[in-house]
């Protein structure tokens, strides 16, 4: 344990440098990434054996100030939790050496750097506490540092209002945290997390409902994400990649954590969960689809995986309180699976994004294209990594989403409301597979392939060689997960082996599947090679001509004709219509010669015109009615002062 | 050498492969977009739900009235009504599109959402059913709700109709799962099914009348006849 | 090796099929058709030319081809074809199969979208969407097989006691799932009234529009991939069809492979008596089998276990 608060204050030494030899520019990045990768080296050398050996938990307790306890606790889903939180952000901060290139912005660098740091570390606080207190410390740790690194580019005012919602998402849910805990406490009367199994069953269901909506306005669960599309092309590249590889996950440590807490195998638990996995799955990647920027896609694509997860825990809870305990371990293990693979893969995505957005100068898709050929090692991962989020194999996605698909097929000999949610989450995963297809052929197919639509992206060029190879790493570490499965399958197996749930599952016959899966990957990629061989043979000694792209008989075809994304994805939105609005705007042709006319379309994400609907324009009527206290006169401002003081000691 | 298994001679055998034949008509129906192929449809339809009895294990030994009532039923409901609308459809010249109020993709959906809650329903009424055959109780709801919902969310005035007698259809069926006599349940649907023919051919008239004056059968139309 | 022979009888036979539905369409329309073994011809015709590329194409372009192929050729290593199990089978193997395919379908989509043509562009929108409606059908399809057997693998679906066969004690049932997997074969194998390759205009079009650009022996791995999808589609339809049973394997395989002709007659008369949809109501027809298969689905959660 003490390892890791060794770990930890390396972190924060090497965001701490950062500061202080700000004036230094580069040695100021080399020093600040140098050391906090070590910090997360040493954090990763003592998780990753302490998981492997199985070993005992881990409990520690300081007095801090003599008033609060703070305690630290690992189990085994804590250790798991922290594999990610070490093994990513180095590779960001290597991406970040040549993606944070402005010398003028010397300082903010460097309190960018610290606060990276700062997160880092409180993301490691947050799996590890092991009471109120000290969670909601390091929780609000992690959520203002994230908010400061969203706020790195503040000049622009898009990026201030993204900020701030942010902070409204962040603190609106930690405040349901604090009510959860409140609540808890008024039972108990103990900080402690242990104590949480001890409240009555019939107010189990409300914690774990407030519980739920605090953590998932972290994790972004719909309708709570809106913040995820705007904080994220807010944020530079590789703070998104973090903060959508792993802080969004933390709120899905949350919502385990505190399910396992509450020890209450109540059905309806793991069926609301369920539900708003399959709503939030399937909302996020229809939006992702119907979004033309990259960073807003990869976001609602973050939603999406989002959602995969929550099908997961749900396919377990509903499996625990069913008692079918293969349908429990394969759920909960596929989820955590899915979050350490999408832990990697949106971070390489986000970093291919940032890529482009470095040298294209643009990150919407209808302004790119032809970057595969520009950029050859930003277009190559980035396929690698649309592969794997897509779920195919054999790439990673598959394998995790594989587990959860095979819980849920253990949950099929239920009856009734389980069974008819497990065939729902089932046909869910797969409309969500088929989607997540599309949605990022349209990302690769438009703005890498085809033919550049903008001069920008003409003249876009190969980024740095830190951040190729962070990328090439990462998706060959996406690679490797879907063709070697078996020691990542047996990692998230080993992450819940100290759920009481899971305890004792017989998984030899399974690890026979996945080393079956593992030989088709490899026979199918020996068989890709063996085709391609072939297919090279036939073309040996042949004339191969080249030419324009058949236009159907136009002959003046020009970049401007190519497929639009929003035409992409046009008929698949039309679909979903009633959830996904589309706001057209059209000028229209009124004159006998018309003049210049303008055609606009826009989705409208249903949660937030609903809030501006139902919410804040209600909110601002009635708090406008109040406007005449405000006067802007100082001695009514210690006049109303007064008052306040009096009326609360007269009722206190 | 070459068996064929036996199994498709077993009665109830061909009593489910019936009802299955009655759900997939009613998500057919709503899928559908052309009036004549619904009114073929609904003739397929009132086939099959009139050879259902002929297939159900506890009806038992059918008189021969009752046979013969069954009979006239399948020529009425498989032949005569859809004839009668299949005529209306092609002689009032009318757009042959159905026109929905609730898109297709959304009805369908809708039938699916019905299907869930048949099943709910017959699990609920287990219990109190005198036989069992829970197949025949959700393809009876699902065909009622399904009736209804066309009456609901269609414009023209046939698809209404049509509606109507797939409501019928459902009734139909529930009244045969919960029916162990048979011989008198048939009387009263028979006489339900004479009126049901006369509407139709009087719906037959109106609707060529309402052709003629309104250049249309939208039932919208009619909402100028209210009182004002 | 009896797997060996039913599998590299299967890759020899796969071209020689579809011309059946050449027949059948040209009978329709009173003429004579081309010989049975056009695709052969084709196929040999096709691996002997060159290739021209445009010049927006990229390397994925080429890989376009070369991975459908193998992804449907892993199909056919999987799949109990003639009642004879197949190379290789294990529990799970239908949910990489079917994710396979997935692959296969998201490099030809990218391929498409690599010539920078708004035609294929166009094509390619649909694939995506329209597959991904059948694959809801699919899955749902895996629902139920593995409710009734309790397997994830094809060759365990159609073998043990409670084999996937009309004639079996689920028959009823699988009358609906037969239409649906209809339905989903013609979807995915792009065929009327979902797609029709022979119409005159490009923009009509889905899987035909998306492989413009294709030539040569790239062309012919294309077209071999659809081959062995819609070999694989067939055979899973006949699987569930099949009423024959024999002790002897070859006569087994020769009554499998009539039933599997009986469904690509059937293709050519459905092909040869309808028209293709309007595409906005391509969706609707897409998600009738899903509705269909669902309530087998929900069928079996009480009434027949």
């Amino acid at each position: 344990m003490d390892t890791l608060f060794v770990s930890m204050a390396v972190i924060i030494a090497g965001g701490a440098a950062g500061l202080l030899l700000c004036r230094q520019f580069t040695l100021m990045k080399l020093v600040a990434i140098a050391t906090t990768s070590v910090g997360c080296g040493i954090g990763l050398l003592f998780t990753v054996p302490k998981l492997l050996s199985g070993g005992a938990e881990l409990a520690v307790t300081y007095n801090w100030l003599h008033v609060f306890t703070l305690a630290f606790k690992l189990d085994s889903v804590s250790l798991f939790f922290l594999i990610p939180i070490f093994l990513v952000p180095p590779l960001t901060l290597l991406y970040s050496f040549h993606y944070l290139e402005n010398k003028d912005k010397k300082l903010r660098v460097g309190v960018s750097y610290f606060f990276f740091s700062v997160l880092v570390a409180s993301m490691a606080l947050v799996v590890m506490a092991d009471n109120m207190i000290t969670f909601l410390l390091a929780w609000e740790l992690m959520s203002l540092s994230s908010f400061f690194l969203v706020m790195y580019d503040y000049e622009v005012y898009e990026n201030r209002k993204a900020g701030y919602l942010y902070l409204i998402f962040a603190q609106g849910g930690a405040m349901l945290l604090f009510a959860t805990f409140a609540l808890i406490y008024r039972h108990t009367g103990s900080f402690d997390f242990a104590s949480f199994a001890s409240i009555p069953d019939a107010s189990k269901l409300l914690v774990f409902i407030l519980a739920f909506l605090g953590f998932g306005s972290k994790a972004g669960i719909f309708p709570l994400h809106i913040w995820l599309p705007k904080a994220h092309p807010a944020a530079p590249s590789h703070v998104s990649a973090i903060m959508s590889g792993v802080m969004i996950k933390m709120g899905i440590y949350g919502i385990f954590r505190i399910y396992l807490l509450l020890d209450a195998p109540t059905p309806v638990i793991g069926q609301i969960v369920l539900a708003t996995g399959m709503v939030t799955g399937i909302l996020g990647v229809v939006y992702a689809l119907a979004k033309q920027d990259i960073k807003q896609l990869l976001a609602y694509s973050s939603v999406e995986n989002i959602g995969i997860i929550l099908i997961g825990l749900g396919i377990g809870m509903v499996g625990v309180s069913e008692q079918n305990q293969a349908m429990a371990f394969f759920g909960f293990a596929g989820a955590l699976l899915h979050v350490f693979n999408h832990s990697i893969f949106k971070s390489l995505l986000f970093m291919g994004a940032g890529s482009v957005l470095h040298k294209a100068k643009t990150k919407n898709i209808e302004e790119l294209g032809g970057l595969m050929k520009r950029m050859p090692v930003t277009g190559r991962t980035f396929l690698a990594g649309s592969v794997a989020i897509s779920g195919l194999p054999p790439f990673s996605g598959f394998i995790g989403e594989f587990l959860i698909y095979y819980g849920a097929f253990q949950g099929l000999s239920s009856q009734n409301l389980p069974y008819i949610m497990t065939i729902l989450a089932i046909v869910s995963l797969a409309v969500i597979g088929g989607l997540a297809t599309a949605c990022f052929t349209k990302v690769v197919g438009l703005g890498f392939l085809g033919e550049p639509r903008t001069a920008q992206a003409a003249n876009a060029k190969e980024s740095g060689f830190a951040m190729g190879f962070v990328m090439s790493i990462m998706a060959l570490a996406c690679l490797v997960i879907g063709v070697l499965p078996e020691p990542f399958v047996r990692l998230a197996f080993l992450g819940i082996q100290d759920v009481p749930a899971a305890a004792g599952f017989n998984t030899d016959s399974f690890i026979v599947i996945i080393q079956h899966i593992s030989k088709t990957a490899a026979l199918f990629i020996g068989l890709l090679l063996l085709v391609s061989l072939f297919r090279k043979m036939m073309y040996v000694k042949k004339e191969i001509g080249s030419g324009p792209t058949w236009g159907c008989g136009f002959t003046q075809p020009t970049v401007r004709m190519q497929y639009t994304g929003t035409s992409y994805a046009a008929e698949m939105i039309g679909f979903f219509k009633p959830f996904v609005p589309v706001k057209t705007v059209y000028t229209g042709i009124r004159k006998i010669f018309p003049g210049k006319t303008t055609w606009e379309s826009e989705v409208v994400d249903i949660a937030e015109s609903n809030y501006q609907l139902r919410l804040i324009t209600p909110m601002l009527t009635l708090l406008g009615k109040l406007r005449w206290i405000q006067h802007g006169n100082i001695q009514l401002y210690i006049g109303y002062i007064i008052v306040a003081i009096i009326v609360l000691l007269l009722f206190l | 050498m070459i068996q064929l298994s036996n199994a498709l001679v077993s009665v109830s055998h061909v009593g489910d492969v019936l009802l299955t034949m009655t759900v997939l008509s009613v998500l057919l129906s709503l899928g559908s977009n052309r009036l004549g192929a619904l009114v073929k449809i609904m003739a397929f339809q009132g086939i099959v739900v009139s050879l259902i009895p002929f297939f159900l294990e506890h009806h038992g030994q059918m008189s021969t009235g009752s046979i013969i009532l069954l009979q006239i039923m399948l020529l009425i409901k498989g032949l005569l009504i859809p004839g009668f609308m299949y005529a209306a459809v092609k002689k009032i010249k009318i757009k042959l599109e159905v026109e929905p109020i609730i898109g297709y993709n959304a009805s369908l959906f809708a039938g699916l959402i019905f299907i869930l809650l048949a099943a709910f329903i017959t699990n609920r009424l287990q219990i109190s059913l005198p036989v069992k055959n829970e197949l025949l109780m959700i393809a009876a709801i699902t065909t009622l709700a399904a009736g209804l919902f066309l009456i609901m969310s269609r414009h023209k005035a046939l698809t209404q109709v049509i509606g109507y007698l797939m409501m019928e259809n459902g009734i139909y069926l529930i009244g045969t799962a919960l029916a162990k006599q048979t011989h008198t349940m048939y009387v009263v649907e028979f006489g339900v099914l004479l009126d049901l023919l006369v509407g139709i051919m009087i719906m037959g008239i109106i609707v060529h009348n309402i052709n003629s004056s309104y250049d249309d059968v939208d039932t919208a139309l009619l909402g100028q006849l209210k009182d004002n | 090796m009896e797997s060996i022979l039913s599998f590299c009888f299967a890759v020899l036979i796969a071209p020689l099929l579809p011309a059946v539905i050449q027949k059948v369409k040209a009978y329709f329309a009173g003429k004579q058709g081309p010989p049975l073994l056009i695709n052969y011809y084709t196929t040999i015709k096709l691996f002997k030319k060159g290739s021209v590329y445009s010049t927006s194409t990229s390397f994925v372009f080429k890989m376009g081809p070369v991975v459908g192929f193998t992804t449907s050729l892993m199909m056919l290593l999987f799949f109990p074809m003639g009642e004879v199990s197949p190379l290789l089978s294990f529990h799970g193997d239908v949910l990489i199969l079917f994710y396979l395919m997935g692959l296969g379908r998201f490099f030809t989509i990218l391929a498409a979208l690599d010539t920078s043509s708004p035609f294929e562009g166009m094509g390619a929108a649909r694939e995506a969407f329209f597959s991904t409606l059948a694959e809801a059908t699919v899955f749902c399809i895996l629902i139920l097989f593995f409710r009734l057997t309790g397997s994830l693998s094809f060759n365990e679906f159609f073998s043990g006691p409670h084999a996937m066969n009309l004639m079996g004690e689920y028959g009823a049932l699988l009358i609906l799932v037969v239409v649906g997997l209809y339905i989903v074969m013609l979807t995915e194998n792009s065929r009327v009234p979902v797609d029709d390759p022979a119409t005159h205009l490009e923009l009509t079009m889905i899987h035909e529009v998306m492989i413009l650009d294709h030539s040569g022996p790239d062309l012919a791995l294309i077209e071999m991939g659809a081959w062995f999808k819609l070999l694989f589609y067939s055979g899973f339809l006949a699987r569930i069809i099949d009423p024959f049973h024999s002790e002897n394997v070859i006569v087994n395989a020769l009554l499998f492979y009539a039933v599997v002709i009986f469904v690509y007659v059937t293709v050519g008369v459905v092909e040869s008596i309808t028209a293709r949809y309007k595409m906005n109501l391509v969706p609707k027809f897409i998600l009738t089998p899903f509705i269909l298969v669902f309530f087998v689905t929900i069928l079996t959660m009480g009434v027949l276990q």
